[in-house]
């Protein structure tokens, strides 16, 4: 197991478009981070930087004090698992997750105890002498899992690793990650578009948007102090509501409702008196009763809460209530804001 | 449940169960390219002509034989199937036996071209042939052998786990 310290990475393809821009991270023994972000954002790129896979352009990567920038991806002792798994579709469990060793000429008999012993890890012992066809879709991810274990790798990568699988089988993916990362201890860094994935995951997220690190932090941090308004739209389900305020004698008014600030509130936003901000509230911040009127448009009930989805005026709303609701379109509700985060207007970074 | 030990041999038995005898295998693989070497070696006689029997049908048919039952066997002893490793074995005593039978009675034979009385296959070519065949039979009695040991040791140690896991359940 190993530290890593990204320096000032950068990724220019040929064609002269920049995917990372002054990536910097250092990672630390046993550490789960997750690289989250949307699509093109350049999360999978930092990755295959990493994996080297992709030269990387400027910068430098440190793994346990030693600059493997140029190092070709076999020197470099790092696993990585596909979304697409890469299995060896003619080999059966075992020849899979031995191939690599064999490929190293390593000893047969140390092979076959590594794959015996990464196979009980992951419940695959009954497996081996099946072939990847044969086995379903969680079981072929846990089969590249294993195929990366039994290297012993200073560093695991993930790509995406439960983008294929169906909701279900990726929760329990997701589950066994968790815990196979609890039982190697190992330094792990995981890329997904799914903040599920990240939150449930995550020792630390990196949050990425456009080449950019947007956040780096525990899960709690990015969810309770984003810090800025792509973070806070990102992170958490349903996203963060908006609305332009204006900040006036202790209020955040905006043309359908003013609100009133707590003290820390009004300490954090006073140079912003009679300016417009950004006023973002999460939907299970939204609590019934209060004056803010919402006309609703649908209801949808999932058993444990309720979605409400609404309009402000002009400016659409998601509430997410712990009752079961029975609200019709075309209702209007009172709602109040328990928890607010203000950002600023032209920076869009989260105003503390 | 796997249990990591330093027995080496026990490690060796337990590999078996997640690998294929591909050593059986490709032996009679190459059983089958030396006797196909042999096949067309046989009927290029040094005089420039042929020894006309009906042991060449026979040997024909025989030898299509011989390659689709060597390949099934190949199969065969790779996923540790007994009954293989003595129709290996049967195989390869065959391929001796074929040596007294064709090329023998090819060497022993000589025919007139004119004045001269040359026989049908020189000295040389019946040294090569024979060399042929007898590395053929070799190959698949090696394999017949090795598949036989692999085997029996699977199926003993198989045996064993078996015996383990019931003593286990009864505990």
């Amino acid at each position: 197991m190993s530290n890593l310290k990204l320096e000032h990475l950068d990724k220019i393809y040929d064609n002269n478009v920049q995917a990372v821009y002054d990536f910097n991270l250092d990672i630390n023994d046993g550490e789960f981070i997750v690289l989250v972000g949307p699509s093109g954002c350049g999360k999978s790129t930092t990755l295959r930087m990493v994996a080297g896979l992709e030269d990387i352009s400027a910068g430098k990567l440190i793994i346990d004090g030693k600059d493997v920038t140029k190092m070709p991806p076999k020197d470099r002792d790092i696993a990585m698992v596909f979304q697409n798994y890469a299995l060896y579709g003619h080999m059966t469990i075992y020849e899979n997750m031995a191939f690599s060793l064999n490929l190293r000429k390593e000893n047969k008999n140390v092979i076959h105890q590594k794959v015996l012993a990464a196979a009980e890890i992951l419940d695959l012992t009954s497996q081996l002498n099946k072939k990847p066809s044969q086995l379903s879709g969680g079981q072929r991810q846990r089969v590249a899992m294993g195929r990366a274990i039994v290297r012993t790798p200073k560093v695991f990568l993930f790509d995406e690793p439960l983008s294929n699988l169906d909701a279900k089988l990726r929760g329990a993916t997701r589950r066994e990650i968790l815990l196979l990362h609890k039982r190697l201890n190992a330094t792990m860094i995981y890329v997904t578009h799914d903040q599920t994935e990240a939150l449930t995951l995550a020792d630390r997220i990196v949050c990425m948007s456009m080449g950019y690190v947007q956040q780096i932090g525990t899960p709690l941090e990015l969810y309770d102090t984003p810090a800025n308004t792509f973070v806070a739209g990102f992170i958490g389900l349903p996203p963060m509501n908006f609305f332009d305020v204006q900040i006036k004698n202790g209020q955040a008014v905006c043309e359908s409702f003013a609100v009133d600030l707590t003290s820390e509130e009004k300490n954090a936003l006073k140079s912003y008196e009679n300016k417009t901000v950004i006023l973002g509230v999460r939907p299970e911040n939204i609590a019934e009763g209060g004056n803010v009127s919402v006309e609703v448009f649908s209801n949808e009930n999932l058993g444990m809460n309720t979605l409400v989805n609404g309009s402000v005026k002009n400016h659409k709303i998601t509430c997410k209530f712990r009752d079961w609701c029975n609200y019709k379109a075309g209702d209007i509700i009172k709602v109040s804001f328990t928890r607010k985060h203000f950002f600023d207007k032209e920076t869009t970074n989260a105003i503390r | 449940m796997t249990t990591v030990t330093d027995n080496v041999e026990l490690i060796k038995k337990d590999r078996l169960r997640f690998s294929k005898n591909k050593l059986s295998s490709n032996l009679t693989l190459l059983a089958i390219v030396f006797n196909a070497i042999y096949f067309v070696s046989i009927y290029k006689s040094d005089v420039g002509s042929y020894y006309y029997t009906f042991l060449i049908g026979i040997s024909i048919i025989y030898n299509l034989l011989f390659m689709l039952t060597a390949f099934l066997s190949s199969e065969g002893v790779k996923s540790y199937k007994l009954n293989y490793s003595f129709v290996l074995l049967g195989l390869g005593v065959g391929q001796i036996i074929r040596i007294f039978i064709l090329p023998m009675s090819a060497h022993n034979v000589s025919i007139t071209l004119g004045q001269e009385t040359q026989r049908v296959m020189s000295d040389g070519q019946f040294m090569r042939i024979c060399v042929y065949l007898i590395a053929s039979a070799a190959l698949c009695i090696i394999a017949g052998i090795v598949a036989y040991i692999k085997t029996r040791t699977l199926t003993s140690y198989e045996a064993e786990l078996e015996q383990k896991a019931k003593g286990a359940g009864h505990e």
